[in-house]
């Protein structure tokens, strides 16, 4: 099944083990955060089962605890997700002509931040786009931010206070990963559109909130890719 | 369950849902090849892993710690360039990470 170099369901999760790794214990501390902000259990994990977008959940109980309007609170977590429309596309254009999105109705749904990076980097490394890989690859991190959040949510503040350095490094996951996946990836013609993405993300970060940086890293260093191409 | 948790969660998972999934339904992007919109989604992977790895790494750098991310992301780097594999650079640079901050306290 792997003979092509495809990218199997088993091959999915194992690559999908250092995001895992990294959503559990940010998960656990979303679990912590809610239900110290006087959020039940099941609720805690129904904004992780249904919203599954990290920062946009840590935002939604300050949005809810403060009292804020339904349409507020909702056009607001909405539009920090807004980046999330360019993923599916970028992903299908990487994968190539032919690329199987018949069930994309349901893995699409673990196409987080990080998922989308990895699946990227298993191309780049030669793997061919499989809707298998992709289930794979987004099965355990979602189960991870799950049960995350149901864990940190029954273990209640402070549950890892006692383990300062086993939380240090659970923190330095993500980037971790970011860092690898973008040496995963690395090109020469991808330097110009690496750095001013990076550098569009400090600015924008600086100047407005770290969504805007976001936002405004992807968007600045897809432009660049544009007017980079363009003139060669 | 409070109603206003139950809405706002379902309001704001379908947009989510539908940000990931229409845009791979409708073919969004497709046949741009060479176009500038082929051009963008084909930059918008580095560039969106780039903006993530900054986004991710601010924290640390703010925090003004030198050893334990210096550490961390030498790791990375090393194992990366030993092994070429995402899954162990990126243990590798939270056990690193974990050692210098052990180290530091």
């Amino acid at each position: 099944m792997d003979a092509q170099g495809e990218e199997t369901f088993t091959a999915g999760l194992i690559t999908a083990l250092p995001i895992g790794l990294g959503y559990f214990p940010i998960a656990f501390a979303f679990g912590v955060a809610a239900t110290g902000a006087g959020f039940s259990g099941w609720e805690a994990a129904a904004l992780s089962v249904i919203i599954y977008a990290g920062a946009s959940q840590f935002l939604a109980l300050a949005l809810l605890t403060s009292g804020a309007a339904l349409p507020v609170a909702a056009f607001t977590l909405i539009a920090m997700n807004l980046r999330h429309v360019l993923y599916g596309p970028a992903l299908m254009k990487a994968a190539g002509e032919g690329a199987g999105k018949r069930h994309a109705w349901a893995w699409a749904w673990g196409l987080t931040d990080e998922v989308f990076g990895a699946a990227l980097g298993e191309i780049a490394r030669g793997k061919r786009f499989s809707e298998a890989g992709m289930f794979g690859l987004g099965l355990l991190p979602y189960a991870a931010w799950v049960g995350g959040t149901v864990a940190g949510a029954l273990a209640g503040g402070g549950a890892l206070d006692g383990w300062p350095v086993l939380e240090a490094g659970l923190s330095f996951l993500l980037p971790a990963l970011f860092l690898a996946l973008l040496l995963s990836i690395l090109t020469r013609p991808q330097m110009p559109v690496i750095a001013v993405a990076g550098l569009a993300c400090v600015g924008g970060t600086m100047a407005v909130s770290a969504t805007a940086g976001i936002l405004g890293g992807m968007v600045a260093g897809a432009l660049a890719g544009v007017v980079r191409r363009g003139r060669g | 369950m409070r109603w206003e948790v139950l809405a706002l969660a379902l309001i704001v998972g379908a947009a989510n849902w539908g940000f990931r999934y229409l845009p791979i339904r409708f073919g969004l992007g497709s046949g741009a090849e060479g176009g500038m919109l082929g051009r963008f989604l084909a930059s918008v992977g580095p560039a969106a892993i780039a903006t993530l790895f900054v986004a991710s790494s601010l924290p640390f750098v703010a925090g003004g710690a030198v050893l334990a991310p210096g550490l961390g992301t030498a790791a990375v780097v090393a194992v990366w360039l030993w092994r070429r594999s995402v899954v162990l650079a990126t243990l590798a640079g939270a056990v690193a990470y974990a050692a210098g901050v052990a180290l530091a306290g």
